[in-house]
């Protein structure tokens, strides 16, 4: 895992340091330009939980595809594990993503003609890596799912499925967890029973963060960062930054 | 990601849609086996033309009277006659001369009747033709001299007259004139045009005196000593028979000599064209069978567009996409083409035992229809998969 130009003492490293980013769509032509994220910068310590609020449009879902090195930033710094996403290739890129990210989706993504352990294995075939199988097996162990390694997506209940996903993006031990509304599709009773597993990981040291407009989510992390129109209006604890939230949003939620 | 997990991959992709597998393996498998079954009569065809190279013996040349330049093109061809035959017989290097004259003529005995090729042969005609009578005996010089009216008559002739009777000792009538059959020529099978086993043969004295009245002579077949010395032969013979016709310096050859060797690669040659042929035709069709497999592969990237996007996500390079969706349309071409392989032995061999010609299936040709197979999977999947690879991952995982 250790690269020669990565710091050896990688929990010293703060995971992601973010500096006047901005993401521009048609930034060639002024009157077409979309600045969904304009100029927000903001640090995640390892061991940390986060919520990035904001109300659609605002440009968390841009932010968390940059964070996800799926997408790059127009402007602006964007250190993961202190090297700058912006100036790494297209295979660096995928080898961040393999190595640092663990992408939990709304929707799942899990791949509908393998089982569990298959689907968790994924990123470990891609990292190139030995006793893949075992692994991925250590993985659905922490999720609890173990006794359904064999079975396939479609014969997975919602919240299995999130647990596979959660599993699949915590097999390569990443820096950080990206969640995109991971409750979104799910029942309310089903949703809190995957935040409590996160919380779990978060108290075992994972650094997660999620993108959500589900407040009792948010509540439930360490931070909370608000967005609108592509800059920051809030960043602090959780309880407070909801109670500004609520205040701002009273008047449309009504 | 490793190649052989690339390929299970594929593989599983492949045998989650069978139909559609085997459906765009279908250009494929009929394309190559096509190609297979061509190649198999092509060299089945070959060998038998070998195969009659090597019964007739190397050292056979035949003398045929050329009608001169600019002749009408259904005047007679009268140049050779039997006095050339004999000088040609003096000659060195030369161990046997046949001289043949051709007509032809009906044949009939009681009611059954035919029209059939008439040969006037002499005593030398069976063994330097390396033929041999199956029943009863070969014409000697005397039936020859004396015009004796005997007549030997090839297998399909004599079946066709007797059926499986015995015809020797019969009396028959060849236009008109009554023969009897001395001798019956042992079936050669099919040996491509003129065969032997279709002629009637009677003395060659006979054909001229009596049936044909004519003296020139359809063909002279010259043995010669050795494989060797064929060149210098041909030499020979051309030059006492210009001089034997009084031919000037500069008027053209009123003969041809041609080997038997060089008639039968002639066919080979025209052979190995039909071959060239109906292969191109039928690699045609692995064209459309690659086209086929380019379609059904970029419908596959559209509708697993997603998929390719969760992959990227969990740390897919574009090479390890690109790797997948080519493996993926190598690994259809090459069950095609196995697939082929195995329909073109079938065909090979259904066309050998119901269709009666000869087929081979050359060593070369499983390694070509492999190779080929791979080539086009490779070739006609490049594209699809250049174009899954080239996917934005955030558009993919936006992708329903």
């Amino acid at each position: 895992m250790s690269l020669a130009h990565e710091p050896p003492t990688r929990a010293a490293q703060t995971p992601v340091v973010i500096e006047e980013l901005r993401k521009i769509y048609h930034a060639d032509r002024a009157e077409l330009a979309v600045r969904a994220v304009d100029g927000i910068s903001f640090r995640i310590e390892r061991g940390e939980s986060v919520a990035i609020v904001g109300p659609s449009g605002c440009g968390k879902s841009t932010l968390l595809h940059v964070l996800g090195c799926l997408d790059r930033p127009t402007s602006g710094r964007y250190f993961l594990e202190g090297r700058d996403v912006a100036r790494l290739d297209e295979d660096e890129r995928a080898a961040a993503r393999n190595r640092h990210i663990g992408f939990v989706f709304q929707s799942f993504n899990l791949l509908p003609r393998m089982d569990a352990v298959e689907n968790v294995e994924l990123p470990l075939l891609y990292a190139g890596q030995r006793d893949t199988r075992a692994r991925a097996l250590r993985a659905l162990e922490r999720v609890g799912l173990a006794d359904r390694a064999h079975h396939r997506p479609n014969e997975l209940s919602g919240g299995q499925k999130q647990r596979v996903a959660i599993a699949r993006a915590l097999v390569t031990e990443p820096s950080i967890v990206l969640g995109d509304e991971p409750t979104g599709a799910l029942d309310s009773r089903t949703g809190r029973e995957v935040m409590e597993l996160l919380g779990r990981l978060h108290a075992e040291g994972t650094t997660i963060v999620l993108v959500t407009h589900d407040l009792s989510v948010a509540r439930s992390q360490d931070r909370v960062i608000r967005m609108r129109d592509g800059k920051i209006v809030g960043d602090g604890p959780a309880a407070a930054e909801i109670e500004a939230f609520v205040q701002e949003n009273a008047g449309e939620i009504a | 990601m490793l190649i052989h997990e690339t390929a299970r991959t594929a593989w599983r992709s492949l045998a989650q849609n069978r139909l559609r597998t085997a459906l765009t393996a279908l250009g494929m498998i009929i394309g190559v086996t096509a190609v297979i079954a061509v190649l198999a009569i092509g060299e089945g065809a070959k060998a038998s033309v070998e195969g009659r190279i090597r019964a007739l013996g190397s050292n056979l040349l035949t003398v045929r009277p050329e009608r001169a330049q600019g002749a009408v093109r259904s005047a007679r061809v009268e140049t050779l006659v039997r006095a050339d035959a004999d000088a040609i017989a003096e000659l060195d290097g030369v161990e046997g001369v046949s001289p043949e004259s051709t007509g032809t003529a009906q044949v009939k005995y009681r009611e059954a009747n035919l029209s059939s090729s008439i040969q006037g042969v002499t005593a030398d005609f069976l063994p330097l033709r390396s033929l041999d009578v199956a029943s009863g005996i070969g014409f000697s010089p005397d039936d020859d001299l004396g015009r004796a009216r005997v007549a030997i008559l090839g297998a399909n002739v004599a079946y066709e007259l007797f059926g499986d009777r015995s015809a020797i000792g019969e009396r028959i009538q060849i236009a008109g004139n009554g023969f009897t059959v001395v001798g019956v020529l042992g079936a050669k099978g099919d040996v491509g045009f003129m065969s032997p086993d279709d002629m009637v043969l009677v003395p060659l004295g006979t054909h001229e005196g009596v049936l044909f009245g004519q003296s020139y002579l359809g063909a002279i077949t010259v043995k010669v000593r050795s494989e060797g010395e064929s060149e210098d032969v041909r030499e020979r013979i051309g030059e006492l028979l210009r001089l034997r016709h009084r031919l000037r310096a500069d008027a053209p050859d009123d003969f041809e000599i041609r080997s038997q060797t060089e008639m039968l690669a002639t066919m080979g040659a025209i052979t190995g064209t039909f071959t060239a042929l109906l292969g191109s035709v039928a690699a045609v069709s692995l064209l459309v069978g690659g086209i086929g497999i380019m379609n059904i592969m970029l419908v596959s990237v559209r509708e697993r567009t997603r998929e390719i996007g969760v992959r990227m996500a969990v740390g897919a390079r574009r090479r390890d996409i690109l790797l997948q969706f080519l493996v993926e349309a190598v690994v259809v071409s090459i069950f095609g083409g196995l697939v082929g392989i195995f329909l073109g032995w079938l065909a090979a061999f259904a066309i050998a035992r119901f269709g009666g010609w000869e087929t081979i299936i050359p060593t070369y040709a499983y390694g070509l229809a492999l190779g080929v197979s791979i080539a086009i999977g490779i070739v006609f999947g490049v594209g699809p998969a250049r174009r899954a690879s080239t996917l934005d991952p955030v558009e993919a995982l936006r992708q329903e």
